[in-house]
């Protein structure tokens, strides 16, 4: 069986506690207006284990800043699991909306095998609603609505290269959140999985809504940051349409210039670059640790990935994980 | 001098106030055009952008300046915003809390650059610790100009 590669196995000299840090925040321009929409532009992926033992909670979060007023009815949010560390989808929690009116439902479909790997909507649902209410099923329970973003990062000190300001720009910033508390055997029997989201529109506008359309991906995320950090100009948007098992083959030079830009050598960043790709959450369901262990809402991985991509110069942007976060699902804090 | 309030300055530079109102919308598109003059009324116009951050990251978001400006007068408007996509996919969305509208105090032409101070009235459009005056340099010959972004000086491209 193959296997994520650990931050165990990266380059001499590492901590052992690699990672990257700028979620994905607007990092999709053409989901910006003018034609854009923010509703399918994701912001963050979450993948953690908080209470229940056998429970885990998966989070895509979407809509930066709240810019629009809905879930994208015509949309399929797809959160991924990898099964067997080929970069693949096994198992898919494929979420739909219905359109808004005065309120939105949502459902959720769990899709295994080739059906997980399809753009299309699959799957038996497992659990559906409306937004905006904590939803239960048997095992899984289901939250989709305006949220506190708990991504918390000084995102003006890094625009300003690195010179922090100790401002936290996403504390009173909204975004939608969608969270899944699963049982963990519904993410396969192997513990060890990769996370991913996705978002994909139809093809061709066909103006029903009956989710049986040909869909193209237009965003995805796994670790946070791959894509802002490292993707430059119209790799952006390639990336954005890639497909996890592709990126060490199509996008490690990406990431091996800016790393050798702040001064890694070329085995360094050879290392580091096949700890980053695939771009997928590794997640160990049978353990609490956080990032790279899945990630919690208060790992700071914006910490813990400026000391990697600046080799140390920069360790931290003097922010820390919000206060308004809940004990209890759906964990994101109410909206500002 | 008067001072000139950010309605007024909106309306000076043909944005409406629906398009302000929302402020992370405003449009960063086509508020004014690239650097131009016009010798017999001693003003100019000019547009510049930069990549953030700058350095070896690539751009998340652009940094955009764009004014009028009376050479003759010494007078004008400036704004400046920080929108999301890198310059070559820039959004309309101006991120919050890093617009600004600048008063043009001072002009003085030196080195075939124009060098430009202004002031921001609006104090809530400054950061904390930033000073309200500020300085841009506009060189039309090399096609660049500068300003601060919190505390940086950052070089631009003027646009055409």
């Amino acid at each position: 069986m193959m296997g994520y590669i650990q931050p165990s196995d990266g380059p001499p000299g590492q901590t052992g506690k690699g990672g990257e840090g700028m979620a994905d925040h607007l990092d999709e321009p053409n989901l910006s207006p003018p034609g854009g929409d923010p509703s399918i532009d994701i912001t963050d992926v979450y993948a953690f284990k908080k209470g229940n033992k056998k429970k885990s909670t998966l989070m895509l979060n979407v809509n930066p800043l709240t810019l629009s007023s809905s879930f994208n009815h015509r949309a399929l949010y797809q959160l991924a699991v990898d099964t067997n560390g080929d970069a693949r989808a096994d198992i898919a929690f494929n979420i739909t909306f219905t359109r808004p009116h005065s309120s939105q439902k949502v459902k959720v479909r769990r899709a295994t095998g080739d059906d997980a790997r399809e753009d299309e909507v699959e799957g038996d649902v497992i659990i559906s609603g409306p937004t905006d209410t904590v939803l239960t099923a048997g095992q899984f329970k289901l939250f989709a609505g305006r949220r506190s973003d708990p991504f918390f990062f000084d995102l003006l000190g890094f625009l300003a290269g690195f010179a922090f300001t100790g401002s936290d720009f996403f504390a009173d910033k909204n975004v939608f959140g969608i969270a899944l508390e699963v049982p963990n055997k519904a993410l396969g029997q192997n513990p060890n999985v990769g996370v991913w989201g996705r978002t994909l529109l139809p093809e061709e506008d066909d103006h029903d809504d009956d989710h049986d359309d040909d869909l193209m991906q237009v965003e995805r995320m796994g670790r946070p940051a791959i894509n802002t950090v490292f993707m430059k100009g119209a790799r952006k948007r390639e990336f954005n349409r890639g497909k996890p098992h592709n990126d060490p083959a199509e996008f490690t030079g990406d990431v091996v210039t800016v790393l050798k830009s702040f001064g890694h050598s070329d085995a360094e960043a050879a290392g580091l670059a096949a700890i980053l790709l695939p771009d997928i959450l590794t997640y160990n369901y049978e353990s609490g640790a956080g990032f790279l262990n899945g990630r919690n809402l208060t790992d700071d991985v914006i910490d813990i990935e400026l000391g990697i991509v600046s080799k140390g110069a920069v360790t931290t942007d003097g922010v820390a994980a919000h206060t308004d976060l809940l004990g209890v699902f759906p964990f994101m804090g109410p909206p500002h | 001098m008067e001072k000139i309030n950010r309605r007024k300055f909106l309306t000076l530079v043909g944005v409406g106030s629906g398009a302000v109102a929302g402020g992370a919308m405003l449009s960063g598109a086509g508020l004014l055009g690239g650097p131009s003059g016009d010798k017999s009324s001693g003003t100019f116009s000019f547009r510049a952008v930069s990549g953030l951050p700058g350095g070896a990251l690539p751009s998340y978001a652009s940094y955009v300046v764009q004014g009028n400006v009376n050479v003759a007068a010494r007078s004008g408007v400036v704004a400046r915003a920080v929108y999301a996509g890198y310059p070559g996919a820039m959004s309309t969305i101006a991120l919050p809390g890093l617009s600004q509208v600048v008063r043009v105090t001072d002009v003085r032409e030196a080195e075939g650059a124009v060098d430009i101070t202004g002031v921001i009235d609006d104090r809530s459009q400054l950061r904390p610790g930033e000073d309200a005056v500020v300085q841009i340099r506009v060189d039309r010959s090399r096609g660049v100009a500068w300003t601060g972004f919190l505390g940086q000086n950052v070089e631009m491209r003027l646009q055409a």
